[in-house]
């Protein structure tokens, strides 16, 4: 007798995905956010710090009092970077009755997982930045950080028309990151009538790079662009130098991570060209104060990824206060009203759920990422 | 040219790992008739316990990998003792048996040594060689000096000694082996341990070259699978022709068609298979099936 009670009561607790108009969070009870992450596999670095991040800021929420005294609980779901895995993640968020989700920091799961979350009318922010995100066009997917365009834009503009760089090599990956730094870069480029000496696509689960980094060696470009996630991106600078492949390297986010200077070794990564909207934990009161609160919770250094995740985080949770606890459109709605002066730069939140659209040069010398003035 | 040479310099290092991780394939099969599906994760654990003795605790690097050799041993016993009671009875739980411990030993990984995973310093410091503008990275010829040693010394143990001989009895004919007075079990069990032992040795040169996390072992164990095939699964130097012969694929691949390279490689290694089933040495020792 109690079996079928169970199933009845489970039904009605799951719901049809789309069918919920505004809430998923009514009740005086916690509510609930999902984080989905790369836990384990390559990508988990990532999805540690991002996890950091957007723990930290809810454990302040909470700490601040919630939503009228509810607070918000965070359940974990390990993507393992892998899209398929994603999608079946976000049957159980769509199913699982929460409010929100923080993720994913890759691109490509973030992709795969949007149009169920979308049906689901579940608002979620991704720390990916493959333009391709903005395109699938959800109202409830947003950015906590810019997309590949305004990296690679800023990138460009640093490299060519303020240092004046002329020939450029790219590698970039064939994931769902690689593929939109590619373009971004490439249309970066084209805009400043440049054509790069080689444009070498690799797979991310590439080990070797010798065959393209020897092409690449031998039109002695100026500048190598390296469109790739931190282990791949480090991979590839420390087997270009060790090739002899003397150009600077440059890049998006990844190749500010201490995971892309540990794998190309300090020496190799030395005057890599980096466009990020996170310099440096000491560039501003806030930053100091979060790099503070990192420490003291986890004792260690704060990074760019878990900025990027506790901005995120911080404007889902203002939001959820604005709308009284309250997902779906509403929570979409007074997202894209927010503006949020975060650690990684004023949000302003345009039609395409983009909040940010500035970076900043920095350089890696002896190991640490440091402004370029 | 010059590219050329340099990819094929390229595939070689690369090879000789995926070389090494198909002789413990190879080893464990010919003794067995065994795939042991684990032996990828067995890979990983090698790298990364090579690792913690090499950075944390500050060994020796090679000192630090003939440990994790040993630490893997003990492993490849405990796996082996686990699966012995099925040997002769379920050949298919044993299987199972083998990705289970996989997947255990990726999830004790992810525990005691974090998902981030981490950058191993090279050993060896020296600039690269550079012979008419080819690159030859110096630890990429440590990394195939010690394929071909260990290589050496595995003919050289299944062939002159008693214990290989009596490994090799095992593999032929385990009842006629029993009945001479050899006990299947432990020759299963040296084995397991020695293949485990190559894995650590395989995972442990590897680390400087990649990068040591819990998923080392995927991508690695199955370039070194079909290497082990394609050598002629269960024959030793067949396992080294056949990793080298798929680093030097993959990398030629990469090169050629770039971001269909996966693909490319392996739609070759089938029709190889297709046109030459039991690999380019065409031994199958065993087949307890």
């Amino acid at each position: 007798m109690a079996v079928p009670v169970l199933v009845v009561l489970a039904l009605a607790a799951c719901g049809k995905p789309g069918a919920d108009e505004g809430t998923t969070s009514s009740g005086d009870g916690p509510i609930r956010f999902a984080i989905a992450d790369a836990q384990s596999g390559q990508l988990s670095s990532l999805g540690a710090w991002e996890l950091k991040g957007a723990k930290l800021a809810v454990e302040e929420f909470n700490a601040a009092g919630g939503v009228d005294g509810r607070t918000v609980e965070l359940t974990v779901f390990d993507t393992q970077g892998d899209p398929t895995t994603g999608t079946s993640i976000a049957q159980k968020v769509s199913s699982g009755g929460f409010t929100a989700m923080l993720g994913t920091a890759e691109s490509a799961v973030t992709q795969a997982m949007n149009p169920i979350l979308r049906q689901a009318r579940i608002p979620s922010i991704t720390s990916g930045q493959s333009p391709a995100i903005a395109a699938l066009g959800s109202p409830f997917q947003f950015y906590n950080g810019p997309t590949s365009v305004t990296y690679d834009e800023t990138l460009a503009e640093h490299l060519v028309d303020d240092q004046g760089f002329k020939t450029f090599a790219m590698v970039t990956n064939n994931g769902g990151y690689g593929a939109g730094e590619h373009d971004a870069f490439l249309a970066a480029l084209k805009d400043r009538g440049i054509t790069p000496t080689d444009d070498k696509v690799v797979t991310v689960d590439q080990k070797d790079f010798s065959s393209i980094l020897t092409s690449i060696r031998s039109k002695k470009p100026d500048v190598l662009f390296i469109g790739a996630e931190e282990v791949e991106a480090g991979l590839i600078a420390k087997q270009a130098r060790e090739l002899g492949v003397e150009s600077v390297f440059a890049g998006a986010a990844p190749l500010a991570t201490p995971v892309y200077i540990e794998t190309a070794g300090e020496k190799n990564a030395e005057g890599t060209i980096v466009s990020t909207p996170y310099l440096s934990n000491e560039e501003t009161d806030a930053s100091k104060a979060f790099a503070e609160a990192y420490q003291k919770a986890y004792g260690e250094e704060a990074e760019m990824h878990g900025a990027k995740a506790y901005d995120g985080a911080q404007i889902f949770l203002a939001a959820l206060k604005s709308t009284g606890g309250e997902g779906g459109q509403k929570l979409a709605d007074a997202i894209r009203a927010t503006q949020h002066q975060g650690l990684l730069g004023d949000f302003t939140y345009d039609e395409q759920g983009v909040g940010i659209h500035q970076t900043k040069i920095g350089e890696i010398t002896a190991g640490q990422l440091t402004a370029v003035s | 040219m010059q590219v050329h040479i340099q990819t094929l310099i390229g595939g070689l290092s690369l090879g000789a790992i995926y070389a090494l991780v198909a002789l413990g394939f190879s080893l464990v099969y010919r003794t067995m008739g065994l795939v042991n599906f684990a032996h990828g994760q067995v890979v990983m654990i090698g790298a990364f316990t090579a690792s913690t003795f090499y950075m944390t605790t500050r060994l020796p690097f090679w000192l630090a990998i003939v440990t994790a050799c040993l630490v893997t041993g003990l492993l490849g016993l405990v796996i082996e003792r686990v699966l012995r009671p099925l040997e002769g009875r379920d050949f298919d739980l044993m299987l199972i048996g083998t990705i289970g411990f996989g997947v255990m030993l990726e999830a004790l990984a992810v525990i005691i040594w974090g998902a981030t995973g981490r950058a191993v310093p090279s050993p060896i410091t020296t600039q690269p060689l550079d012979i008419g503008g080819i690159r030859i990275r110096t630890y990429s010829l440590v990394v195939l000096a010690v394929a071909a040693a260990a290589t050496i010394a595995l003919v050289l143990f299944l062939q002159r000694t008693r214990l290989g001989a009596a490994m090799q009895a095992v593999a032929m004919d385990p009842e006629a082996a029993t009945a001479v007075g050899i006990h299947v079990g432990r020759s299963n069990a040296i084995a397991f341990a020695i293949g485990a032992g190559l894995a650590a040795l395989a995972g442990g040169l590897a680390g400087p070259l990649l990068y040591v996390n819990a998923t080392l072992g995927g991508t690695i164990g199955i370039k070194g699978f079909a290497a082990a095939i394609l050598g002629g699964f269960g024959n030793v130097q067949g396992a080294i022709l056949g990793g080298l012969g798929i680093g030097i694929l993959d990398a030629f691949a990469a090169g050629q068609f770039e971001g269909y390279s996966e693909l490319v490689v392996f739609v070759v290694f089938a029709v190889l298979i297709m046109i030459v089933p039991t690999g380019i040495f065409g031994e199958r020792t065993v087949n307890r099936a």
